[in-house]
């Protein structure tokens, strides 16, 4: 697992990448996102609440939890930054999962259950690294017949099994 | 002998073939779950509420709970045979569980937690019968600033009895709250955080959203971490009955746990998990031999595998009575009301009391199923600790994406976990809480709701929150829990606590 000490930062920067102030700066930016989101939304009075009303409150305090917590963060230079990965490694299983169920999401209603599930099996395999390719094969045949038997045969989910051509 | 006629209905109710059939497959599944660890009860639930829907309310609800208590009981095999936590709530019996099992005691460690779960399922059941209906009582003299106010304090306490940062778990609220507002906005009419997309017009659903955030993010980290080895304790189980000695020493044990897991359980940010770490500690404290504990001390299964199922089972006292989440598995369970229509609240028991009592009835029979799933059928259970996580992930991201996926029968759906699951991991890795964010979630509607209803009354005066003695009281209790873990004296002594 690739640690932030080993980065070759300089000692300012190197303040930035401890846990608290990534944590601090990523909800002020979802903060700020919200609230440029919410720009048009009429807001209102208290008495007659508009659409924005509760968004923005809540957006501005959360840009001030943010801050705060990004603050605390920066003033502890010492605090724990041990253990945040960012090599390539860590990455792996995060993106290739996540392709795995877009794909899924993508294929089921189209090319069918069949397909969809051998599609998400073999890119969920990747993710993990030490499934051989025999034994990717028969998890992914033991599956389709799984997931037939439960949601097809058994709860009757109207989802297409195979292509539709 | 109102309890009585109101048991009496709920027996009837929970003694239907079809109603004790969706009882049994929640302990089952429950325990499955409960023992695989890499899967936990707030995924497995998240991923059945949606065919719920295709189910009576009741039966539905029967289920769902039986997989929560359910994997109170599996967790705690995972646990003593293999040191590996089935659940978070069973982490503490690892400690001397599996010490006994090493000791060759395994058997009595597995009736000792067994044993201990189906008393404190018993006794919290009870109560939950006992305390209920004058809660609701009380819940339903509650106008909309009470309303308001308990939220906040629920969500308060929530935070302040969990573990970590509290800022940052307030901070995740807040980001719960907002993302609880994304959709048509109710009053009017107007669009929120939508992108113009048709499919977030009817906002998140809560089921998508703790698939991604539990499970999905749950799998990415498992697979980023190197491999653990697990090695199941291979010793052959013998004898499953304890000591005399055991039970000598596990009974009061069991009582403290239970007493200590149904007060916590009612708590919000309480339940199972903190019940069997605050048993623990209690239990290492009166122990007559304190050195005995991590070196296979019965009182160190029982106390906390009885304070999590009581734990369990209480928390859905505020549910059922207020409507108010204490945990992510209640918000799911309020998610589920919500599918048939049904509002939750105080007046669930008066208007639907077969589903109220019925569920309640269906707790002890779905804890004397757990007993015999656990104890005969151990062997089984154990063959499934072997089936090693390269196959068991694999099953269940499918099962993650199919569940998904029959949310709303549409792939933006499975799209939106899979963001959820990427969001998750790196709450994860800032060590920040998915818990609060859930429970702001399933709050915000409401509380806007309860919000916007009080000011109008109130002609947009907010002091109207202070002015009404019983509001003013929830939110003088939510600003000492506050002020309590600002200071920093108690904030010590609160990391403390969670670090033994």
């Amino acid at each position: 697992m690739t640690e932030f000490s080993g980065l070759p930062l300089s000692r300012p920067w190197r303040r930035f990448v401890q846990r608290d102030v990534l944590t601090g700066l990523l909800f002020v930016a979802l903060a700020g996102l919200g609230l440029w989101l919410s720009r048009d939304y009429p807001v209102g009075t208290a008495l007659r609440m508009g659409t924005g009303y509760m968004p923005r409150m809540l957006c501005w305090i959360l840009l001030g939890l943010g801050a705060v917590i990004a603050a605390r963060g920066f003033r502890d230079p010492g605090g724990d930054r041990s253990d945040v990965p960012i090599g390539i490694e860590a990455l792996r299983p995060v993106v290739l999962v996540f392709t795995a169920l877009v794909v899924f999401g993508l294929a089921l209603e189209r090319l069918g259950l069949v397909v969809a599930i051998l599609l998400l099996v073999g890119l969920g395999a990747l993710a993990g690294r030490n499934l051989r390719p025999a034994e990717t094969i028969l998890a992914a045949a033991f599956l389709i017949v799984l997931a037939w038997a439960v949601f097809i045969a058994g709860l009757g989910l109207t989802i297409p099994v195979w292509p539709e051509i | 002998m109102d309890l009585l006629s109101n048991l009496a209905l709920g027996f009837s109710v929970a003694l239907t073939p079809w109603n004790i059939l969706f009882a049994f497959i929640g302990a089952m599944i429950g325990t499955l779950i409960g023992v695989l660890p890499g899967i936990g009860p707030i995924a497995t639930i998240a991923m059945l509420l949606p065919l719920t829907f295709h189910l009576e309310p009741t039966a539905g609800l029967i289920m769902l709970a039986g997989i929560f208590y359910g994997a109170q009981y599996g967790g705690s095999t995972s646990a003593i045979l293999i040191n590996l936590p089935g659940e978070t709530s069973s982490v503490v019996t690892t400690l001397d569980g599996h010490q006994m099992a090493i000791q060759g005691r395994a058997g009595a460690a597995l009736a000792a937690a067994a044993l201990a779960s189906f008393f404190a399922g018993c006794v919290s059941t009870a109560l939950l019968a006992a305390f209920a209906p004058p809660l609701a009582r009380v819940g339903q003299s509650f106008g909309s600033p009470e309303y308001f106010s308990l939220m906040l304090l629920g969500l308060i306490a929530a935070v302040v009895l969990a573990h970590g940062s509290v800022i940052k778990a307030i901070a995740m609220i807040v980001l719960g709250l907002l993302l609880g507002l994304v959709g048509t906005d109710g009053n009017t009419g107007g669009q929120r955080f939508t992108f113009g997309l048709n499919e977030l017009a009817d906002g998140l659903d809560v089921a998508t959203l703790a698939i991604g955030l539990f499970g999905i993010s749950e799998i990415m980290a498992n697979l980023a971490q190197r491999d653990a080895s697990r090695d199941v304790v291979a010793k052959k189980i013998t004898r499953l009955w304890p000591t005399a000695d055991d039970f000598r020493r596990g009974w009061p044990a069991v009582l403290r746990g239970t007493s200590l897991g149904a007060v916590l359980g009612v708590l919000p940010g309480g339940g199972a998990t903190l019940s069997s770490f605050a048993a623990y500690a209690l239990e290492k404290r009166v122990s007559d031999r304190p050195a005995m504990f991590g070196r296979g001390a019965i009182e160190g299964v029982a106390a906390p595998e009885a304070a999590n199922n009581a734990g369990a089972q209480s928390s859905f006292i505020p549910m059922l009575t207020l409507g108010i989440p204490g945990n992510p598995v209640m918000a799911l369970m309020i998610g589920a009301l919500m599918i048939h229509g049904i509002q939750p609240g105080p007046q669930i028991m008066t208007e639907r009391p077969e589903m109220f009592w019925g569920m309640v009835a269906s707790m002890w029979v779905g804890n004397l199923m757990l007993v015999i799933i656990n104890l005969p059928l151990i062997g089984f259970w154990v063959q499934l600790l072997k089936v090693p996580y390269r196959f068991l992930y694999l099953a269940i991201l499918l099962f993650c994406a199919i569940g998904v996926y029959t949310v709303s029968n549409s792939p933006a759906a499975v799209i939106m976990a899979a963001v959820f699951g990427v969001a998750g991991y790196l709450f994860q890795r800032l060590h920040c809480e998915p818990a609060p964010l859930i429970l702001g979630f399933v709050l915000g509607p409401l509380m806007e709701e309860n919000l916007r209803r009080a000011l109008r009354v109130s002609g947009g005066d907010p002091m109207i929150f202070v002015e009404r003695p019983v509001s003013l009281g929830l939110l003088i209790v939510a600003a000492i829990l506050l002020l309590i873990v600002a200071l920093p004296a108690i904030r010590s002594g609160r990391e403390q606590a969670f670090q033994e």
